[in-house]
Formats: C-alpha cells, sequence, structure tokens
C-alpha cells in the first residue's frame, strides 16, 4: 500500500471551516484531558458551566451581555484579515472608543438618542484614529502591523487609566479608579434585567459587511488586495489606500464596541474596561476564517467560554482567565495546523504487485 | 551614586531582557522564521524560574529550567510552523496567549514572594572603581554581563564571519536557494527557533530572579514585544539590537527614577511612554533606511518554505 500527500490547488470555504471546527474540537478535547490529569473533572465542569449559563435567565443575559463586545472585536479582526492585515490592537482602539464616549458623555446631556448618537460617533472616530498610526506605517513604511497595533495596546490602556483616576476621577465611596457615571445609558429591551439594545449592532453590522464584501466593488477590491498585493496593484487597485482603509474601519467598529460596553453596560470609564474581549476576538475571528456569518455562532460560543469561566472561577476548583487563555492559544495552535492540513489530500493507493505477474493459464480470464 | 550613573546602571539592567530575547529572535528572523511568541515564553521563562527558585540551592538550577521551559516552547513552534509549514504569525500569536495564559496560572502559586535564589550583582574589581561610569558598567548579575558580551559578540561572528553564518542568511534570504545548494532549511530553522525560545526563558529567568525578583501577574509587561519592535529598530543587525535594548532600558529606567524621586509626573504617563517612544524609534529607523535604500530585513521573512512549489 502507497500513501501519499498531494497539495490541492483550491479548496472550498466549507472544507476551510469543518476542518477549522476540528481543530478547535481537538484543541477542547485537549484540554479536557489535561484538566483530567490536573484531577479536575471537565464532565463536572462543563455541566455546571451549561447550567449556569442557559439555566437561569440572567446567567443567559450576562452570556449575551459577554458576546456583545467579543462580537464586535471578532468582526473588527475579521475586517482586517480580508486585506490579510492583522490588527491585534482591539483592545487599545476598544478603550480609546469608550475614552472618546466618556469624553461626550460627561459634557454633552441632550435627547438621549442625540447624546448617544454623539458618543458613538466620538468612539468609532477615537478608535479609528488610534488605528490610524499603525496602518499609515504598514502601507507606507512596510511596518509589521501585529507590532504597532499591539504596543498602542499598552498605551491606550495608561491613557484610559490617567483619566479615570486624575482629570476624571469620581472620588466617592465605593469607586475604585473609575470615572463619574456617565447619566446617559443604552436602553434595555423590556422585561430584561442586564440585557441592552447594543447587542444588535454587531449583527447588524455582521449582515452589513457580508454584503458589502459579496456585491461592492470596494470589498472585492480589498479581497483582491489581501489574495495578493501585487497582482492587485498591476489591476490597477490603490494598495496602500485600501491597507489604510481597512485598518481604520477595523479601529472604528473597536472604538464602537468600547462606547457600547461603556453606554451599555459599565457606565463608568476604568482601567479594566477591557476585559480580554480584543484577544477573545481575535481568535473568534481566526476561528471563522474569511466568512463573516460564522463569526456570529462562534462569539456566541466563546461567551460561553468565558461567561463558564467566569462563574467557575468563583467556585472552588474551578477555572481562572488564565486558564481560558490557555485554551484560547491552544485552540489557535490547532486551527494553524488545521489549516495547512486542508492544502494536503491523503491518497492511499492498493499495493502494486512484486512479483512477476504469474502466467496467464490457457484460456485466459472470463 | 548621582542620578545620571543611577539611570545607566538601571538601564542596563532593565535592558538585558530585551538583549537576550532580541538576539534569540533577531538570529530566527534572520532564517526566516517570525516569531510573534516573545511575550508568552519571556513570561513562561520569568514563572517557571521562580517556581523553581523554590527548591534550587543556586539560581543557575532556577536559570536551566526557565531555559529548558523556553527551548520546549521553541520546539513547539518549530514543529508548528517549520515542519507543519503553519502561518507564523497566526501561530505566534497563539504562543503568546498561551505563554501569557499558562505562566499567569502556575505563577499564582508563588505569586508576591520574594525568591529564596536570586541573581545578585557581581561588582568587578577595579574597574567598579572608576568615577561616573564605574558602578553603572561594572555592577551587574552574571546574566546581564553575559546578555551584552558574550552573547552579541559571539553572535556577530557566528552570523558573519563563519560559513554556518553564510548558510543561516541564505535561507532567510533565499530558502530555495539555499535548499538547492544543499544546506537543510528545515534543520537551521528549526534549531534557531529552539535556541530562540531558550534566550527568551533565559530572558524571563533575568526578569523574575534579577531586575524585579518574584513573580507577579503582567510583570513582563509587553517587553517580548518591545524584543521583537527593537530587532526592526536594529534593522536585524546585532550591534544595534544591543544599543536600542540599552535604549529602551534608559526609558524604563527613567520612568523608575522620575516615580522614586516625585518628579511631579503622572504616573500612567511614564509607564506609557516607553511603548510611545519605542514605536517612534521604529518609524524613524525604518524612514531613514528609505532613504538610503537599502532593505535589510530578511527577504523570505515570515514565508513557510515548501519545496515541491519551486
Amino acid at each position: 500500500m502507497r500513501v501519499q500527500l498531494q497539495r490541492r490547488l483550491d479548496i472550498s470555504p466549507r472544507q476551510t471551516f469543518a476542518i477549522r471546527l476540528f481543530g478547535a474540537g481537538a484543541a477542547l478535547l485537549l484540554a479536557g484531558v489535561v484538566l483530567k490529569l490536573a484531577g479536575r473533572s471537565p464532565v463536572a465542569i462543563a455541566s455546571v458551566a451549561f447550567a449556569t449559563t442557559f439555566g437561569t435567565r440572567i446567567g443567559f443575559e450576562e452570556m449575551l451581555t459577554i458576546a456583545t463586545p467579543v462580537l464586535m472585536a471578532a468582526v473588527a479582526v475579521a475586517i482586517g484579515f480580508r486585506a490579510r492585515v492583522w490588527n491585534i490592537g482591539v483592545a487599545g482602539q476598544f478603550s480609546m472608543g469608550a475614552w472618546g464616549a466618556t469624553l461626550v458623555g460627561l459634557h454633552f446631556q441632550g435627547p438621549t438618542v442625540l447624546t448617544l448618537a454623539l458618543m458613538a460617533i466620538a468612539g468609532a472616530v477615537c478608535g479609528g484614529l488610534w488605528a490610524l498610526g499603525p496602518a499609515w506605517a504598514k502601507a507606507k513604511l512596510d511596518i509589521n502591523e501585529v507590532v504597532t497595533t499591539l504596543l498602542l495596546n499598552f498605551v491606550a490602556v495608561q491613557w484610559v487609566v490617567w483619566w479615570a483616576t486624575d482629570m476624571w476621577a469620581d472620588r466617592g465611596l465605593g469607586v475604585l479608579s473609575a470615572t463619574y457615571r456617565v447619566p446617559t445609558e443604552i436602553p434595555r429591551f423590556p422585561g430584561a434585567v442586564l440585557l441592552h439594545v447594543g447587542v444588535l449592532v454587531p449583527i447588524a453590522l455582521v449582515l452589513i459587511l457580508a454584503v458589502m464584501f459579496r456585491s461592492s466593488v470596494w470589498g472585492y477590491e480589498v479581497d483582491l488586495t489581501g489574495g495578493n498585493p501585487r497582482t492587485a496593484a498591476h489591476a490597477g487597485i490603490p494598495v496602500a489606500r485600501r491597507v489604510i482603509t481597512v485598518l481604520v474601519l477595523s479601529g472604528a467598529v473597536a472604538g464602537l464596541s468600547g462606547m457600547i460596553q461603556l453606554a451599555g453596560a459599565v457606565h463608568r470609564l476604568s482601567g479594566t474596561l477591557e476585559n480580554r474581549y480584543g484577544i477573545s476576538g481575535f481568535m473568534v475571528a481566526a476561528l471563522a476564517g474569511t466568512s463573516f456569518i460564522a463569526l456570529i455562532g462562534i462569539a456566541a460560543f466563546v461567551a460561553f467560554l468565558l461567561h463558564a469561566g467566569i462563574v467557575l472561577s468563583t467556585q472552588a476548583g474551578g477555572i481562572t482567565v488564565n486558564v481560558v487563555l490557555a485554551l484560547y492559544g491552544f485552540i489557535l495552535l490547532a486551527v494553524g495546523v488545521a489549516e495547512v492540513a486542508t492544502r494536503y489530500r491523503l491518497i492511499v493507493q492498493p499495493a502494486a504487485p512484486r512479483a512477476p505477474p504469474q502466467p496467464v493459464p490457457p484460456g485466459g480470464t472470463s | 551614586m548621582n542620578t545620571l550613573a543611577n539611570i545607566m546602571n538601571l538601564a542596563i539592567a532593565a535592558g538585558a531582557v530585551i538583549a537576550l530575547a532580541g538576539i534569540g529572535e533577531l538570529l530566527l528572523e534572520r532564517t526566516g522564521v517570525l516569531n510573534l511568541g516573545l511575550e508568552g515564553i519571556i513570561s513562561m521563562g520569568a514563572a517557571t524560574a521562580v517556581i523553581a527558585a523554590q527548591t534550587a540551592t543556586t539560581p543557575y538550577t532556577a536559570l536551566a529550567v526557565a531555559v529548558a521551559v523556553g527551548a520546549a516552547m521553541g520546539l513547539v513552534f518549530a514543529v508548528v510552523t517549520v515542519v507543519f509549514r503553519a502561518n507564523q504569525v497566526l501561530s505566534g500569536l497563539a504562543l503568546f496567549i498561551l505563554g501569557v495564559g499558562l505562566a499567569g496560572h502556575f505563577g499564582s502559586s508563588v505569586a508576591g514572594s520574594l525568591p529564596p535564589v536570586i541573581f545578585r550583582p557581581v561588582v568587578v574589581p577595579v574597574l567598579a572603581d572608576i568615577p561616573w561610569i564605574g558602578r553603572a558598567f561594572f555592577s551587574h548579575d552574571p546574566l546581564t554581563y553575559f546578555a551584552f558580551t558574550v552573547l552579541p559578540l559571539s553572535v556577530w561572528f557566528v552570523l558573519t564571519r563563519t560559513r554556518h553564518g553564510l548558510n543561516l542568511r541564505a535561507v532567510g534570504e533565499d530558502p530555495a536557494a539555499a535548499d538547492a545548494a544543499g544546506i537543510s532549511v528545515m534543520g537551521i530553522r528549526a534549531f534557531y527557533a529552539v535556541l530562540g525560545g531558550a534566550l527568551a526563558g533565559a530572558g524571563g529567568a533575568s526578569l523574575s530572579l534579577a531586575f524585579t525578583p518574584g513573580w507577579s501577574a503582567g510583570m513582563v509587561a509587553g517587553r517580548g514585544w518591545i524584543a521583537i519592535a527593537v530587532v526592526i529598530f536594529a534593522m536585524w543587525r546585532p550591534g544595534r539590537l544591543i544599543f536600542g535594548s540599552v535604549l529602551f532600558g534608559a526609558l524604563i529606567s527613567v520612568s523608575f527614577v522620575a516615580q522614586d524621586r516625585n518628579w511631579n509626573v503622572p504616573g500612567p504617563v511614564l509607564t506609557m511612554l516607553p511603548y510611545l517612544i519605542t514605536l517612534a524609534l521604529i518609524v524613524v529607523a525604518v524612514i531613514r533606511l528609505r532613504e538610503t535604500r537599502t532593505s535589510l530585513a530578511p527577504a523570505a521573512l515570515a514565508e513557510p518554505f515548501f519545496r515541491e512549489e519551486r
């Protein structure tokens, strides 16, 4: 028997998606084995996670509230992926967006809808501007955008901490390193305890982007830029300009997410506002590949993991945010390997006869 | 010690981790492989060094553990990106998240306590008595001396004066040609991925056993990313990398000294400055390079090598 690996020339999106899910599943299984070896029961952990998330109404609302910034971050990263630009600075753009929204929210109080709209614009503009520097450096100077966007995360956090503990600090009782409460809030769904209507924004964005990349010239040009920048340049596409717009748009989405989190869920700006949503969104986008629609389901799943992590970390022998991060790492490594695996086809051929062929008996084979 | 000598001494001590991890990254990038997971490896090195120090009798045992852990993570990266040829950016980011998560998990058991064994400064006799610069340069722990003398000199020699160095650079510039010349592209890349991991592990140990002894969550604070940025600033040359490491160390130490002496600058501003200035330095370095029109980045950087695609 002969086993051979043959390269595939084209891979359907469905194959890619299936193999990514397989990779994520394998990593989760591996994590279960590790938990088992560490003396924990993965089945018990999973059942507690399910019960607390889907068993209670408040748990379910909490999960969706976490899913909102995760899906927003995933959308931001996924936009970059289309032009093969890696935006690892979603956390920083998110923080700057929240800062911009706070700036408006603390100093302007008009009708709710108008104030919210201005806050949203401020958030998107601040997030977009925060991505402009790395975008320019990438497009004009070919400086790796992973490094620049990531380093700016550290700057953004310190910026927010500065304002939250100094200029806008609420020194009232029970407030820890946070600003005054922003009075204008995103309304909740009727009857909901936590869930605000901001959860609809990322879903709407996903649908708009899916249509834009399917049927607009701009989307096609961005895809071409991501596929092969040299070909795109020969076809007359302004590659540098497309790269800059994509990264700034990505930053604007992240900034808008910061505004939604602030006005919908937290209401006070602080250094802990960005609760690893950026990194979670990155993993969601990496799992979804090039599909925008797939982001929604995967973000919900990751929000489930995060919510389970929060609930379980307060219980004895539970899992902490660090374990969740390690799990992300395992999943991403598995996805990276699985992605390569899709490029190959396993060919198994039956054994070729080694011995010289036997003389055919008279009469031949019938 | 006067303020300037104090800043200089701190700058060198703070730059050691950048020099150690940066040299490893520089070598690996010269073979055409980009490892963005440095931050995760340094975190793991720092955490495991403190854990090992609990039962070790000398800091060298703890250092050896951190180096072994770093090498193991480098090996994982080599298997994923060099053998399986997975996307290097994605795999590096995976290693970053994995390392930070695991280090936080395992480190929490020893967080906040001073390790029983740490590296202490070794004062060089005679030289340390030179006024002004003596204490700044000749009162450091052994790992820092190694990071700024033996390591860069041997790397410079191997890279520019030996056949192996030529092969290494060939693999990073044109792997197909190197392969045709009989050089093992996979072997060289895998070796330097492991070596880079080991050096980043050592960098973590220098952080948690010498510079700021002990483990605390978030103590690495982006130094892995700074190291990658400094490699770009250095234009992939070991000499400039050492310069960049001290420069970054100086930025860190100025903010240390400023906080210590109440210079009346807000703390968050002091903390964010090293990152901002590092970014500015890369941009300036690249713009200046553009004027001379020589690109020094390895041509095959971050490109997986598929023999069958030649």
